[in-house]
This record gives structure tokens, C-alpha cells and sequence, in this order.
């Protein structure tokens, strides 16, 4: 395992130059005298320093066992350094925290469930990433996400007719298969509003094409809309913006409302999930989603136990279901998820750790969305994940994250592990009953 | 010498805990106040069952996934905290100060077994302390304050071993003794010891959360 | 109120007796308390050489620790000499009156720390 190297990233290079010792102090003392209160006092006070939250983290887990990528070790190199100095620390300092913050932390929360205090670190990390937003070091890759976010509503640069454009060429390809389906858009009073992220008519169409199927194949009353608001993503989130967050989260409630459809129901992205159900919400002033907010993973559960869906064949080779943070360890959708695999596979073999516990995919968090200059150093962090797909012996991967499949696509080929990932639709798609299909 | 341990024992003590009480009531209010102030959503994400789910489940030794992966960690810390607070308010001479002082008092441990978790503390804090030098993880997060804190607990059971075998000059040793777990008790809410008294706030926010918006366990 | 009155001479007595047993420290039965009514020890005997005590504390008036209470009042001019302390004091403090572990200690430590003098620390009048 090689050292960590301090990665040259565009973005962080040139916000660099236009800082000044200052605007770091001004910055920082900022964010922490004014948005921060009793939270992270309590956490910086009761941290023991004991270090248990370490094995939590597959950054540390695959770096050896190096100290300094621990949670509490990313702590360290950061906030501990900028309340100490009342916001005085270097040009360089920055670099290094936004490098630790953006790219070395996924904010998958695992370690939060092994800090005995329940200290929340990654509550910590997007503190650093406040800053780091604030003080413009922003990576690039990941910056341009949320200035598409800002531009078009979406994170891909996806025009308005263009997304329409895609839903209507999904909807010719599905009318191949089923003659009469549709995928509505701007149907008022529907019931649902199925919403996406900018990648899905951007390279994953497909997935377009499933979910809709088995909107059709359930028979429900449902709409996309066909205005921005339509992608329920934000990268913004993992940035630190908070206020293009609000405007990402208030468009999607906003479009919701104005179909007055009665939930939302999402694709298998786990980002978005956590973004519309956990944290835009709040962001709005929202305790809970204003809309009720439906992932795909319980909505397939809900669609096979009111039986609007039908097992009619079922995965004979042996699979694995990797659990993503932001939907499991953030919603506790693993028994529902599990339930669903079961369903339609005949052989689900567990990796370990699981469940609440599993191993993160090193993708989330807008890490990947920080893009080539970080993907080595990445897919290095994530050596413990490729051990624990390894061991299953299996060679086909559930994953019901858009992220968790970019990370494990990585890792997959770094690691040569021969294994083929599969979102949990693209199987219910395989395997349901399709009665009107040609 | 007898003038100084009377000073001590008698109105410093109540200074002591003087110090203890009220810092420990302003911190806390200075938490809640600050809450209120900054972060007043916070309240509403707390939920009394899933605070009290968590902190149950995070007090039952070897109960959560983390204190698996530790096992003897697990046995000193607990051995550590309950020996703690077990000696501070059952052992007999304590007990008989209260008789003493306010004519009020409980039964006591038998001497044997307080003995026994006096040296199982003082043990606990030597493997803390190795721990900080030995393992990477922790090594890398330890500061000076780390040790002094270990130090500022270590003392007063180190000096009340000696006290109670008479290993020493009784008075000298006993003077030392009070007065280290006098700068202990004060120093808990100015302290990271403070854990002591804002663990059941950050444990019973993150349980709510947990439990209540992500539905799954925190443990 | 009188009953500390009392314990303070008592202090002083003591305090006395301690200076003596720097200077002697080997004991006899009849230089420590009497712990029959106890039972079992938990504690080595408190070493209290009575004659010593009361001549280093200047101490004449035997009521001063031999007091006698009556209806929990202090009854003057009247001594208990020639009874124990366990015949009033049960192990236990009934009401207002302290147990006999509570007695002697309030009596003797009391007495010390009032005066400033003599031992106050646990070991140095149970001295192993």
C-alpha cells in the first residue's frame, strides 16, 4: 500500500492561489462561530480520543491500518487544528483538510454507530467541506456537478428537452415490448411522482426503461415530470452548498407538489435518497420530507406484497446483496431489501460484515463525483471492500446504489474479482411476470 | 499538617463539589442554552425511546458490534468506569465521612473487594495509558491532555491504595489523597471528563436519529 | 450544640494522647477502645491510651466524653463513667442519637479537627 500522496486537483489549486491567511481565518471562524452550535461543542468535548470509531473505516481498514486516515485521525488533521487556532492555519493546511474532508471521507456514518458517544464525524466532515466550499477549494470535478446543479436544476448538464427527449425515447423503445405502456409526464393528481438522477438520462437510460416497465407491469397511477426538479440528486450536498441544496430540494418537493401527486418514489440511488428524505429536507425547514418519500428498494417490497408484481422466474446462480449506507445504515431498508432478493434469487449469499454494518463503497459521499485525479487513490482506500466481495465466493452483485456502482465497478477491475453488478430492478425486470409484454 | 487536612476535608470539599455541581449544571445548561440558540431543530429530532434504546444498548458490555471487535477493551473500560463510581460512593471510609458528616450513610463493599477494584482501576488507567503508546491508531490522536487526564483520575485511587494499607505517613497520604480527588471532581466539567455528563446527550441524539429518521440501529 | 461542646475537650484529649504515642508506640489492651459491642473489626482497634490522652489534653471533667444524655437533651453535671458507650449508643443511630461507629468518631475525630489537633486521618488511629 502505497503513502498517501497529496493529490494536484485543479480546483483545489487555483482556489488555493486566490487565498489568503485572512479569508482562511475569516472563513472558518465563520462557519464554526455561525452555523455550528451545541453539536459540535458536545463532540469535540467528549471525544476520548480512544480511537475505537478506526476499524469503522475502510479507508483506514485498506491503508494498512494508517492512522491518519481514521475517523477520528481525519478529525485530527482537521477541525481539531482550526478550533485550537481560532481559525489561523495555512494555505497548505486547507489543501490537505479539503483533500481529507472531500475525498477521504464518504460520509457513510459507520463510524457513528461504533463511537461509543455517538459522535458524528461525518456531521464533522461536511463542516471541513462548509469551509472548504466557502474558501472555494472546492475539487473540480466535483464542483462542476454542483455548478450544473445551479445552471439546470440537474447534476449533468441535461438541457430541459433533452430529458424530455429521453423519457420519450424510453417510452418508444417500451412500447416495443409492452404495446401499451406509457411513462406519463405531467400527469396531475397521479400518485406518484417517480423521480431520477441527471445520470440516468444522461448514460443509464436503461434504468428508465426498467422502472417503467415495472410501473406498467404493476399497473399504478403514476407521472415523471417534465420540468427541471425532475432529478432528485444533489451534489451540492456533498459540497458543502447549502443553498443551491435548498434550491435542488425545493425544486423536486415543489414540482411534487405542484403534480399533486401523493409520494415520491425514487430510483436506486442512495445519495438522492439521503439528500430528499434526510437532509434537504432539513435545509427547507422540513422536519420530515413534506412529501412522503418511497426508495425503490421498499417500493419493490411494497409492489411484491400487495402483489402488483410476480415472481416468474428466479436467479439460479448464487448472489450477494452489498448494502448501501445511505438507504440501509440511512433508512433501514435492508430486511425489506433482502426480502425482495430472496424473491427473486435463489441463492443469496451473504458478505460480511452486513446489513447496518456493511463495508462502504468507497464511491459515495461525492467522492467519485471528485473524479481522475482521486479514482487511484480511491480505489486503493478501498482494498478491505474487495476482500469482503471476495470472500463471498459469488459473481453476481446486487447493488441498489448509483454510487455503490461506480465504487464497486472500480474496485471490481482494480481487484480483478470477476463479479457483476446488477441494480435490484434491472433483476425484477429479468425475473417478474410480465403478462402484456410481446 | 492537621490544620491543612481540616481545610481540606472540610471546606474545600465543599468548594469541590461546589465547583462540580454548578459547573456541571452550567455546562449542561450552557449546552441546551446553545441549542436552543443555534441548532434549535435539533430538539425535534429527539425521541426519549430511542435515546433511552441507545443508551441501554451502548451501557450493556460486549452488547454492540464495536465492543465485539474489543473485547478486553471492553472489560477494562467498564471494570473501569463501574469500579469508579462503585469505590466513590460504596467504599467504607467514604461511607463513614458521610456518617461523619451528615449522619446519614449505606451499607459499604467489604473491604476486600474494594480493594480489589481500587487496583483494577488504577490497573485500568495503566493499560489506557499503554494503550495510547502502543496502538497507532490512538497514539496518533493522544495529546499531552490525554496522559494529564489519565494522571488527574489515576490519583486519587493510587493515593487511596496507599492510604488505606498504610503505605506512607497516614495523614500525609490521606491529605494527598482528598486533595487529588478534589481537583478530579472539579475539573470533570471543565474537562474532556466532561464525556460524563454530555455522553447521554450526544448518545440519546444520535439513538433518536438513528432510530427515529433511519429507522436502524446505532449500535 | 453541647454534645460537640463536649467533644471539642474530648479533641483535645485526645490530641494529647497521640502526641504521646508518637514517642511510644507499642500498646497494650488497656491503651484502646473498647470494641466488644461491634463484633467483628473491620479496622484495626483505634489506639486510645486513656491516661495519657486526658493528661496531654489538659482534660479533668470526665462528662466531657462520658456524657449522658436524657430525652436528647444534654443532662449537666452528670457523667457516665461507669457505663459503656454501646449500653446508650446501638450500632445503628436511633433518631438523633448516632450509632456507636458514629459516636466514637464524631467524638474523637470532632474533637481533633475542632482543635486542630491530634489524629484525623483514618490510619492514624487504626493503625495496622
Amino acid at each position: 500500500m502505497s503513502e498517501r500522496v497529496w493529490i494536484k486537483d485543479e480546483g483545489i489549486e487555483r482556489g488555493a492561489e486566490a487565498l489568503t491567511p485572512e479569508r482562511i481565518e475569516r472563513t472558518i471562524n465563520a462557519v464554526l462561530g455561525n452555523e455550528t452550535g451545541a453539536r459540535l461543542m458536545a463532540y469535540v468535548e467528549t471525544c476520548a480520543h480512544c480511537g475505537l470509531c478506526s476499524e469503522a473505516c475502510h479507508f483506514y481498514l485498506s491503508r494498512d491500518r494508517d492512522p491518519s486516515y481514521s475517523p477520528v485521525g481525519k478529525v485530527k488533521q482537521t477541525i481539531w487544528p482550526m478550533l485550537k487556532n481560532k481559525g489561523k492555519v495555512s494555505v497548505e493546511f486547507m489543501k490537505q483538510a479539503t483533500q481529507i474532508a472531500q475525498t477521504e471521507c464518504n460520509l457513510c456514518r459507520r463510524c457513528v454507530q461504533y463511537c461509543p458517544f455517538g459522535i458524528d464525524i461525518a456531521y464533522m466532515m461536511t463542516l471541513v467541506r462548509r469551509i472548504v466550499h466557502k474558501l472555494e477549494l472546492t475539487p473540480l470535478y466535483i464542483q462542476d456537478t454542483a455548478h450544473s446543479h445551479s445552471a439546470t436544476l440537474n447534476q449533468m448538464w441535461v438541457k430541459d428537452d433533452e430529458w424530455i427527449d429521453a423519457l420519450h425515447w424510453q417510452e418508444d423503445e417500451l412500447r416495443d415490448e409492452f404495446p401499451t405502456a406509457r411513462i406519463p409526464l405531467e400527469k396531475e393528481g397521479a400518485e406518484i411522482m417517480y423521480s431520477v438522477i441527471g445520470p440516468e438520462p444522461k448514460f443509464r437510460t436503461q434504468l428508465i426503461y426498467q422502472a417503467a416497465a415495472i410501473m406498467n407491469v404493476a399497473g399504478l397511477d403514476w407521472t415523471m415530470p417534465a420540468t427541471p426538479g425532475w432529478d432528485n440528486s444533489d451534489m451540492a450536498m456533498f459540497t458543502g452548498d447549502s443553498e443551491i441544496m435548498a434550491r435542488l430540494k425545493r425544486a423536486h418537493f415543489e414540482t411534487a407538489a405542484r403534480l399533486r401527486v401523493k409520494k415520491i418514489v425514487m430510483g436506486e440511488c442512495g445519495h438522492a435518497f439521503r439528500s430528499v428524505y434526510d437532509t434537504g429536507n432539513r435545509v427547507l425547514g422540513w422536519r420530515m420530507p413534506p412529501i412522503p418519500v418511497i426508495h425503490a428498494l421498499e417500493f419493490y417490497w411494497d409492489l411484491l406484497n400487495e402483489g402488483r408484481i410476480k415472481v416468474a422466474k428466479q436467479i439460479e446462480e448464487p448472489v450477494t446483496f452489498h448494502d448501501p449506507c445511505n438507504v440501509v445504515r440511512g433508512r433501514g431498508l435492508h430486511e425489506k431489501a433482502r426480502e425482495v432478493v430472496r424473491a427473486f434469487c435463489k441463492n443469496l449469499v451473504e458478505m460480511h460484515p452486513n446489513r447496518e454494518h456493511n463495508l462502504c463503497c468507497a464511491a459515495g459521499g461525492g467522492v467519485i463525483n471528485c473524479g481522475p485525479p482521486f479514482k487511484n487513490a480511491r480505489v486503493e482506500s478501498n482494498r478491505a471492500k474487495a476482500e469482503q466481495l471476495k470472500a463471498t465466493g459469488v459473481k453476481i452483485c446486487i447493488a441498489p446504489c448509483h454510487n455503490c456502482h461506480g465504487g464497486l465497478d472500480d474496485i471490481i477491475h482494480k481487484y480483478e474479482l470477476d463479479m457483476e453488478l446488477k441494480f435490484l430492478g434491472e433483476i425484477i425486470y429479468e425475473c417478474m411476470e410480465k403478462p402484456e409484454a410481446q | 499538617m492537621e490544620r491543612i487536612y481540616v481545610f481540606v476535608s472540610g471546606p474545600l470539599a465543599w468548594i469541590a463539589w461546589t465547583v462540580f455541581v454548578v459547573g456541571s449544571i452550567y455546562r449542561i445548561w450552557h449546552l441546551l442554552k446553545l441549542a436552543k440558540e443555534k441548532e434549535q431543530v435539533l430538539f425535534s429530532y429527539i425521541s426519549f425511546k430511542y435515546a433511552i434504546r441507545s443508551i441501554i444498548n451502548w451501557a450493556i458490555p460486549w452488547n454492540t458490534n464495536n465492543m465485539r471487535l474489543h473485547p478486553i477493551f471492553v472489560g477494562v473500560a467498564f471494570l473501569f468506569h463501574i469500579g469508579f463510581f462503585l469505590i466513590l460512593a460504596f467504599l467504607s471510609a467514604h461511607v463513614i465521612l458521610l456518617e461523619e458528616g451528615f449522619g446519614l450513610g449505606w451499607p459499604a463493599l467489604p473491604d476486600i473487594v474494594a480493594d480489589m477494584l481500587a487496583f483494577a482501576v488504577l490497573g485500568a488507567c495503566i493499560f489506557f495509558a499503554a494503550r495510547r503508546v502502543v496502538r497507532p491508531e490512538v497514539a496518533f490522536v493522544t495529546d499531552w491532555t490525554d496522559y494529564a487526564l489519565l494522571g488527574l483520575v489515576a490519583a486519587p485511587f493510587l493515593t487511596g491504595i496507599l492510604a488505606y494499607h498504610q503505605w506512607g505517613d497516614p495523614l500525609v497520604v490521606t491529605l494527598l489523597h482528598i486533595l487529588s480527588a478534589e481537583l478530579l471532581i472539579a475539573s470533570i466539567p471543565f474537562t474532556r471528563l466532561s464525556h460524563m455528563l454530555f455522553a447521554p446527550f450526544t448518545r440519546g441524539y444520535i439513538g433518536s436519529e438513528f432510530g427515529m429518521v433511519r429507522h436502524v440501529k446505532d449500535w | 450544640m453541647t454534645r460537640r461542646h463536649h467533644a471539642l475537650w474530648l479533641g483535645a484529649l485526645l490530641g494529647g494522647m497521640v502526641l504521646a504515642l508518637c514517642s511510644a508506640p507499642a500498646w497494650s489492651e488497656d491503651t484502646v477502645l473498647k470494641t466488644e459491642a461491634f463484633g467483628t473489626l473491620r479496622r484495626p482497634v483505634a489506639i486510645f491510651d486513656h491516661d495519657t490522652h486526658n493528661e496531654k489534653a489538659g482534660l479533668d471533667d470526665c462528662a466531657i466524653c462520658h456524657h449522658v444524655y436524657q430525652d436528647g437533651k444534654l443532662v449537666k453535671d452528670s457523667s457516665s463513667e461507669d457505663q459503656a458507650c454501646s449500653d446508650c449508643h446501638a450500632l445503628k443511630r436511633q433518631g438523633r442519637q448516632p450509632g456507636l461507629r458514629e459516636a466514637y468518631h464524631g467524638a474523637c475525630v470532632g474533637c481533633h479537627k475542632s482543635k486542630g489537633k491530634g489524629p484525623v486521618a483514618c490510619g492514624q488511629c487504626h493503625q495496622r
